[in-house]
């Protein structure tokens, strides 16, 4: 993949996955109602990754089934390492059955799968 | 020689302004709160009087509350921030459309109950920056005291790690917003006041650099190694403190 490309799909990748992880930490805090309010951080993070899904490819076509592969893996291992780091200092409520719910659903947000 | 005064924040009556002074039928004066604010253009406070004005037509309400960039200096701001305090449920998106439809500007609508309004004033550190620098209809009642939720912060935290990785595709602004974020969870958990002024001079002190460097993307690898350095550092800090809450628990 051209090295522009490549780099688009990083900063997909990254935004997803910070998004992903906040949701489920904020989840496991007994605050969620609290964040909820204020949800504009959260939003721009997802706006700002739908823009670099429009770079990678137009977004009414859909990206090789090798791509959307990579990036799924991707975001589930980023989020996942994050995760059990949390969990292995200690962290309780943390649901790793989340990960992939909400990869899909950020995924399918920003039309990629 | 008698001498009149007049609000400094107003609509209206530019210096220089030639008046006529008549007496009036003695009437409740509403006058709005304002916080942390020198001066304001008065358009804009030509807005936040419309706000107020057709929130109170439209519905019950504890407190209205603007804040964010329209209270910044110039006219740079995407949207309007309006909190509205009141106990009963509310159709957020209808308000928030009835109020975009009428002034033509984008607007935030945020609707808490007091009770909601005080928790997340105790454990988010965004709320109090956004109080800070505010005006609202009613006072706002002191700021209560803070409560440290650790895991409530490292969730809010994460966000910010966005600058160590993709560092060199961010925009000014974004990046500006990320180091915001991690200043002021920073300054709210070592419970230093939460102030505007106070995370740029923190900004400036911690990582070396001026914000306005920062909006207009103007860093080098020298702010990203410290970025990450502190990040790091206190990120550390916080998930520690977090999962010894969560054992005490």
């Amino acid at each position: 993949m051209p090295q522009n490309r490549k780099k688009l799909i990083d900063l997909f990748i990254g935004h997803i996955s910070e998004a992903v992880s906040h949701e489920i930490l904020i989840r496991s805090t007994e605050n969620k109602e609290i964040a909820s309010h204020y949800k504009k951080e959260l939003e721009n993070l997802l706006d700002r990754s739908k823009k670099y899904r429009e770079k990678i490819n137009p977004k009414n076509s859909s990206l090789p089934e090798k791509d959307i592969d990579y990036i799924k893996t991707k975001i589930i291992i980023k989020v996942k390492t994050e995760l059990k780091k949390r969990i292995s200092l200690g962290y309780k409520n943390i649901d790793l059955g989340l990960i992939e719910i909400l990869v899909d659903k950020f995924l399918k947000e920003a039309k990629i799968s | 020689m008698d001498q009149i005064y007049i609000p400094k924040n107003r609509q209206g009556l530019e210096p220089g302004t030639y008046v006529k002074i008549i007496p009036i039928e003695e009437k409740t004066i509403e006058r709005s709160y304002f916080y942390n604010i020198k001066e304001l253009e008065p358009i804009k406070l030509e807005i936040v009087n419309k706000i107020f004005s057709i929130i109170k037509n439209l519905t019950k309400y504890n407190n209205i509350i603007i804040a964010g960039s329209l209270l910044d200096k110039g006219f740079n701001f995407k949207d309007i921030d309006v909190l509205l305090i009141n106990e009963e449920k509310i159709n957020e998106k209808n308000v928030e459309k009835i109020l975009e439809s009428r002034l033509k500007i984008p607007i935030h609508l945020i609707h808490m109950t007091q009770k909601e309004l005080k928790k997340a004033l105790m454990i988010d550190p965004i709320w109090r920056i956004m109080l800070n620098k505010s005006i609202s209809y009613k006072r706002i009642p002191p700021l209560p005291k803070t409560n440290l939720n650790y895991k409530y912060l490292d969730a809010q935290m994460i966000k910010s790690n966005l600058l160590i990785e993709n560092s060199e595709c961010l925009t000014g602004n974004e990046k500006y917003k990320l180091t915001r974020n991690l200043i002021a969870i920073y300054l709210f958990v070592k419970q230093k006041h939460l102030s505007k002024e106070n995370i740029e001079r923190e900004i400036e002190e911690k990582l070396n650099i001026e914000s306005e460097e920062l909006k207009n993307n103007i860093i080098d690898e020298k702010f990203i190694k410290k970025y990450k350095k502190f990040y790091k550092k206190f990120e550390k800090e916080i998930i520690k403190n977090a999962a010894k809450q969560e054992k005490a628990n």
